[in-house]
């Protein structure tokens, strides 16, 4: 057994725990929950059954955490985990799973699928087993502080731009803002405009905000990776930000994932609560909305339908806030099958777009929100994350069909009238 | 009279023409064309600065420039530098500029602001500090109107 | 050994070995999953009503949304023989006086013709449920001899036992004894085998509704 397999094989055992070895034992094999995996469904091939990706695990679990496993694998009787098998499954576990979480919530027995995937990657990122891709992205955000390469003076360069667009200055490391926002490297890098609609949202709800230069991005490829170690430390930079400034409430932005690792798992990473608390973009607006803090003006009169980002809504539970949103600046909202709970994965989470080699199922797994868009016939896709944007974008292109898709935040601040600079709450 | 901020800007193009609007936002995007090296890019605004594109031609232009849009966008996690970055802001730009269906859209206005962003990029790759585009925008704007 | 000795052997000495193994199986099952323990979540936990373990132990017995009409016969064929076993166990009265005789209760049963009916209603769904599961593409790859093998098990005490109470096949005595034996098979190998979802379901029903209830979702 190699170094590095020997290192993945301990990890896998180290985070099997008592849900995990009651999944595996509950399972029936009834398959179901391949009909609720859009890579199965759109290609047709069993290998992608949620989970049949889990397999290794299953036998190392069996192997070390059962009687009858110990017994066998005493006597020779049991196959053990090879550093070609974690190869094999790399693509299983990375390429064709977007941690999209619907398998877990259709389980007849009640297996959390998308929480051992989870738990399967860090086996496999410690093994060395990750795809390059997320590698890579998980490096940079360690050593340059963002995934993508996103750098202070780029994010400053961003600032200047908005502030002389708008007229509103952005502010920086400002202490005892109520809110820390929080920014992802591929909103930097291709959706500039969601900083200006910030700028324009705060200021009307007169709230005080800043970012931090020392911890701007959320982007957590660690958690995409598997690596908890990589997390933890992306994490606590940004929960040193946020105590340093003594902030109310760090904001994740239109980032799926980000969310996730901030408000979900964040807490378990450092091993500790926090003294803050951890919003999502669209929940902060649902509470302006909701205390009448967002005064929007005018309305989309084009036929809109919202893609629910599978972190934000069935993995985080935001999903009431962004129809009340739509509502709130379009007239003809229209909902998609499946919308909500439900929704299908645009392909491209946790990682996947990160993955060259697997862009050609991603193509193939598109099929289903295509048929999603097919059914409703929308003019344009409003959704709440970034990666959605670009991916559904990338899938649209390949499949011939003149959508735009739109950023829920940009559309609201694009209803509030020009600024006018006011004076943030309590000064 | 000369336009010196970006209300004045802004009211101004909205009075051209959509073959106007179109002219004046190809010599916006002209300037940083050369941020980016997609031919389809060049050919959109070829197609842009005739008066007399037909609606088939500027389907056929748009299409593309549309796919050259999609295609540079950053890809999430992978390393990417901000002078090719700039090249999807450029995109975007020739995008408004052939954009078929306008009505009630100041694409001229558009354009223009996707230009700022595609010069923020090249600042925030550390080649230049700040810039001035703004005001070079301003000045082609008048000049096209004193023709 | 000739029917008579047969029939004692399984009435005796053979369900005492089951069902010893029964329990210390189950026991010692229950106990190297659940000792296992989970981590606390320290993350700020989301307060919504019907978002928790208990709840997802109920919820989850209903289809999720959509996923009816992708498989009809998982979802209309578990639920029927999961039921018919539950009432050919337990409201059989042969069966209820069995239970009375080794616990000391009773409970009132059903006529045993309707008892019958839903016995030949559980073998002919079971034998639909073999047969989808070897031509459905996900279930036939997924399948290992564990499968087939915990089928027979499961199948084979409902078919003998019909088979002794309409005597036939094999005379009474021996297809009664034939039919206890493949209950204690069933017993012995149930915790050792995917039989034991029947008490894992609701730990891992809850788990899931418990840390998805934690961020506020109702899975």
């Amino acid at each position: 057994m190699s170094a590095s397999l020997e290192k993945g094989v301990r990890v896998l055992k180290e985070v099997i725990d008592a849900p995990i070895a009651s999944y595996f034992s509950s399972c029936v094999h009834c398959g179901l929950c391949a009909e609720a995996c859009l890579f199965y469904t759109e290609t047709g091939d069993p290998k992608y059954t949620p989970i049949h990706k889990l397999e290794p695990m299953r036998r190392l679990y069996e192997q070390e955490y059962t009687v009858l496993g110990r017994l066998k694998k005493l006597i020779g009787l049991s196959k053990a985990v090879t550093d070609a098998e974690l190869d094999e499954w790399r693509e299983l576990v990375y390429n064709s799973c977007t941690l999209c979480g619907r398998c877990s919530v259709v389980c007849p027995v009640g297996n959390d699928i998308v929480y051992m995937v989870r738990k399967f990657r860090e086996g496999m990122s410690a093994s060395g087993n990750a795809p390059e891709g997320i590698k890579g992205a998980a490096n940079r955000t360690i050593t340059i502080g963002s995934p993508m390469g996103v750098k202070l003076p780029a994010v400053k360069a961003q600032m200047r731009h908005v502030e002389a667009d708008y007229g509103l200055p952005i502010p920086m490391d400002v202490e005892g803002a109520e809110y820390l926002v929080m920014l992802s490297s591929m909103e930097i890098m291709n959706f500039p405009e969601y900083l200006g609609a910030i700028a324009k949202i705060m200021n009307q709800a007169g709230k005080s905000w800043t970012l931090c230069s020392t911890a701007f991005e959320a982007t957590n490829a660690g958690m995409q990776i598997g690596n908890s170690d990589l997390a933890r430390v992306i994490v606590s930079r940004i929960v040193e930000a946020a105590e340093k400034l003594k902030v109310k409430t760090v904001i994740s932005p239109e980032c799926g994932h980000a969310y996730t690792a901030l408000r979900l798992e964040g807490a378990n990473l450092m091993g500790r609560s926090f003294g803050f608390k951890v919003r999502h973009i669209i929940e902060v607006l649902g509470e302006f909305q909701e205390q009448g803090l967002l005064k929007t003006e005018g309305f989309e009169t084009d036929r809109l339908t919202f893609h629910d980002p599978c972190q934000l809504a069935r993995r985080g539970g935001v999903i009431k806030q962004q129809r009340g949103l739509m509502n709130m600046v379009a007239k003809n909202f229209v909902e998609m099958p499946d919308a909500g709970f439900m929704n299908w994965c645009c392909g491209g989470g946790g990682g996947a777009s990160a993955i060259e080699e697997g862009e050609e199922l991603r193509m193939e797994a598109f099929k289903k929100k295509k048929s999603q868009f097919d059914a409703v016939k929308p003019d344009r896709v409003v959704t709440a994350c970034a990666n959605c944007r670009i991916v559904m974008e990338e899938g649209l292109e390949h499949y011939k069909m003149n959508l735009p898709v739109v950023g829920l935040t940009e559309m609201i601040a694009d209803h509030i009238p020009n600024p006018v600079v006011a004076k943030p709450e309590g000064s | 009279m000369a336009t010196t901020n970006d209300k004045e800007f802004r009211v101004k193009l909205e009075t051209l023409s959509v073959s106007q609007q179109r002219q004046v936002a190809a010599l916006f995007v002209q300037r940083v064309l050369g941020l980016s090296n997609d031919v389809r890019i060049k050919a959109a605004l070829d197609m842009a600065m005739r008066a007399d594109i037909s609606d088939a031609e500027l389907a056929v232009v748009s299409q593309a420039a549309n796919t050259a849009r999609v295609e540079s966008y950053a890809q999430c996690g992978r390393d990417s530098d901000w002078n090719t970055q700039a090249g999807l802001f450029v995109a975007k730009a020739a995008v408004s500029c052939v954009r078929p269906d306008v009505e009630g859209q100041n694409l001229a206005w558009d354009a223009a602001m996707q230009v700022r962003v595609a010069r923020t990029c090249e600042a925030a790759s550390g080649d230049v500090t700040d810039h001035k585009e703004a005001e070079a925008q301003y000045a082609i704007l008048d000049d096209f109107l004193s023709k | 050994m000739n029917e008579l000795q047969f029939l004692t052997w399984v009435r005796g000495p053979g369900l005492n070995l089951a069902i010893s193994i029964f329990l210390l199986g189950v026991f010692v099952r229950l106990f190297e999953i659940y000792s296992l323990g989970r981590k606390k979540d320290l993350s700020e936990p989301r307060n919504v009503g019907g978002a928790s373990g208990i709840n997802t132990v109920f919820r989850r017995s209903l289809p999720a949304e959509g996923m009816l009409k992708k498989s009809p016969i998982s979802y209309i064929g578990g639920y029927i023989f999961h039921i018919g076993l539950a009432i050919i166990v337990f409201l059989f009265v042969p069966h209820i006086k069995f239970f009375q005789g080794l616990l000391g209760i009773s409970w009132p049963g059903l006529p045993s013709q309707l008892v019958e009916f839903v016995t030949i209603v559980t073998i002919v769904t079971m034998l639909v449920i073999l047969l989808d599961r070897i031509t459905n593409p996900v279930k036939r790859y997924l399948s290992t001899f564990q499968d087939w093998f915990t089928w027979a098990l499961t199948f084979l005490p409902v078919l003998t036992g019909w088979l002794a109470v309409r005597h036939l096949l094999l005379p009474y005595t021996t297809m009664l004894a034939v039919h206890i034996l493949m209950v204690e098979l069933l017993l012995v190998f149930l915790p050792f085998t995917k039989l034991f979802h029947a008490f894992t379901v609701f730990g891992s029903r809850w788990f899931n509704g418990t840390v998805n209830g934690h961020k506020g979702v109702a899975v």
